[in-house]
Parts: structure tokens; sequence; C-alpha cells
């Protein structure tokens, strides 16, 4: 199944990369710097009109080290929130399937068969884990529809995803003043329209 | 709840992928052992090349040391203090069977990082002398470049026995984390 386990890897390749022009930029910052200090050696001044340009140079490139190491930082702190973010998400959204169970009154075998559903198991996965009968299954897939108000796979599954994108789920305190019925009303608002 | 919410808890407890080793420690730690591989083995040890390795061996720790002050938590000094006090007392509780999980080095492994890189720059700035007028040709900076080049081989090979003892004690694959950058904790394991 695919799923956004983890920090999209375009992140981590400009993470990456960023590093790689780090390391590239830096090391050209120690060349002409090696070439200033031999440049002094050898009776150059600051006036010398190459001489203050590599310095110049140096000094550029050295900055721009010190940028792109902070960005990186910022970059790698971000992926790090994306990450607690994700395992939040997670988290709540277990709570909420367990909400929206208990609503329902759903028996143990539902809960499990409603939980391989949304994971996007078919009925006869289902039947092979459980070692029951797809008919079995079915029959239960039924019952679960019926009793969260759905008319099907498709619809229950996006009663879940509706919860996910209703925004502020993520605030603290956000489980008990967001009620799964509300979500259930406006899934009849949109089947009535 | 019933056996599906079980086994989804002991899952999310079970092992677990926590980013430690950010690229530019990566991308640093391979180059540095790139260019100790080139001097040391493959590369003619008067050519030009030479030289300019080593040279971007010195640049590689003096990056690296830079980024232990300014970079993310795990990568700073201050995740892996050189204290040679707490590499004792770890090397006392390994013996005694302890299975500590340590996020950054470990105290033992910190004090071979802060050796493999005062090595390099002891190699680095032998090597220079070297071909400076003042120093140039005067035996005992010759051999303590090779002295300490002896040294960093064998450093190179404690290193890495102890990286392989430390991935059999801990079961936390370090190699593995030092090229995608995490270490898969197993469950149950202290972490420090």
């Amino acid at each position: 199944m695919k799923r956004p386990k983890r920090i999209p890897k375009t992140k981590e390749r400009r993470a990456t990369a960023l590093a790689g022009i780090i390391i590239l930029q830096a090391l050209c910052a120690l060349f002409f710097i090696g070439d200033i200090i031999t440049d002094f050696r050898e009776g150059g001044h600051l006036d010398d009109l190459h001489l203050g340009l590599e310095a110049l140079a140096a000094v550029v490139l050295i900055w721009g080290v010190m940028f792109l190491m902070v960005e990186l930082r910022r970059l790698l702190a971000r992926m790090g929130d994306m990450d607690a973010g994700l395992m939040v998400a997670r988290g709540q959204m277990a709570e909420v399937m367990d909400r929206f169970f208990d609503d329902w009154n759903l028996t143990e075998a539902e809960r499990d068969i409603a939980i391989m559903i949304l994971k996007g198991l078919d009925n006869e996965s289902i039947g092979q884990v459980r070692r029951t009968a797809s008919g079995t299954v079915r029959a239960q897939a039924t019952s679960i529809y019926s009793k969260s108000d759905t008319h099907g796979r498709a619809q229950f599954v996006s009663l879940f995803m509706e919860e996910l994108m209703s925004g502020d789920f993520s605030a603290a305190g956000a489980p008990d003043d967001h009620q799964p019925h509300t979500t259930r009303a406006s899934a009849h608002n949109l089947r009535a329209e | 709840m019933s056996a599906s919410s079980d086994d989804r808890s002991s899952r999310r407890a079970s092992a677990r992928d926590v980013a430690v080793w950010d690229p530019l420690v990566r991308l640093i730690h391979w180059s540095l052992a790139l260019t100790i591989l080139l001097n040391g083995a493959i590369l003619e040890e008067e050519s030009n090349l030479h030289e300019w390795v080593g040279y971007a061996a010195l640049g590689l720790v003096g990056i690296r040391l830079v980024w232990a002050i300014i970079g993310p938590q795990y990568a700073r000094f201050t995740a892996f203090p050189p204290s040679p006090a707490r590499a004792i007392s770890y090397a006392r509780s390994v013996l005694s069977g302890d299975k500590t999980v340590h996020l950054s080095h470990n105290p033992l492994g910190a004090i071979m990082i802060y050796n493999l890189w005062l090595t390099v720059i002891g190699i680095g700035v032998t090597g220079y002398m070297m071909t400076t007028i003042r120093f140039f040709g005067i035996d005992w900076v010759e051999e303590a470049h090779e002295l300490i080049f002896n040294w960093l081989i064998l450093s190179v090979a404690l290193h890495v026995a102890g990286v392989a003892f430390d991935s059999w004690r801990s079961g936390v694959n370090l190699v593995r984390a030092m090229v995608i950058g995490r270490k898969r904790v197993p469950q149950g394991t202290k972490l420090e």
C-alpha cells in the first residue's frame, strides 16, 4: 500500500543536495583562503586588484556556506516537525476511529473488519486474515455500512477522509469538541445534494 | 478493544526509525572515508593529487567541526561530549550487559570520533609542513606524518570493529544508519 510513511522524498533529496553544495562550496572557500594566504606570504597587498577580488570571493563563499548551513538546519527541523505531525495525526486518527466505532455500536468483529476496510483490504483478503468465508465478511461489512449509515466501501472510507481534512482536528483538545456526528451530519447533507 | 487494537499499538511500540544523521554528517563521513582510502592506498605519495586530497580531508573535518556547533541536535558536540569518564562507565555497563541505545555516538564511539578528527588534522598539518620550504626534507616531520598515518589505520580498524560490535550488541545497524540516516531502534530498548 502506498502512503506517505515518512517525510516526502523530495524534501530528503533537497536536504542531501544542500549538504553536497555546502561541502563543495566550503572546500572552494578553503581553496581561496589558502591561495590568499600564499599570495600574502609572497608579498601581495589587499590593494592589489587580483588579491582583493580573491579575498572578496572567499568572504562571499564563506558567507554563503554559513547561510546554507543555517538553511539546511531549518529544512531538517521542518522535516522533523512534519514527522512529529504525522505521528500525531496517526495517533489522533486511531482515536477518531475508536470514537466512530463506539458511536455506531460495532461488534468486536466488525471493528476489526472496519479497520481492514480502511486499510484497503478487499473482502477476500479480510476473510483470509480472519479465517472466515468472504461471504461472512461481506455480510459483516454490510452490517458496518448500515450501522454507519453509508452506502458502501467508498463512502465509508470517505467519512474518515473528511474527518482528516476537517482542519482544526490537530489543535489541542479538539477531539472533545469535534464529535463524529458532525461529520456524519455533513455526509448526510452531501448525500442530500 | 479488540485484538486489532493491541496489534496496532504493539506495532507502534516495536522497532521505530529515528532520524539521527543528517545528510551533511553522512556526506562528510563517507567523503572523509574516501579521502583516507585514496591517500592511504591508491594515490602515489608524492603526487600533487595526494596533496589536494589531503587538503580536502582537512577541509571536511573543518566543515564537520563547524556543523558540530551550529548543526542539528545529534550532530552537535553537546550530543557526544569528549568524556573519558563517561566512556569508561559506558564500557563497564556494556560488559555487564546493558543494552541502552545511544541516538548520537555512544560515549566510546565519541572518543573515537574525536581521535579520528585529531588524527586526520595531524596528518594534514604534517603533510602541509612537508610542502613548506622551512620543513621540507626534515626527517622528523616525515616520520611524524607516517607515524600518525599508522595510528589512523589502527584507529579506522578499531572504529570499524566498534561499529560491528555495537551493531551486534544493540541490534541497531549502525552502517545502515550512516547510509540512510535513520537508526532502527528495536522494541523496548532504553534510549539516551
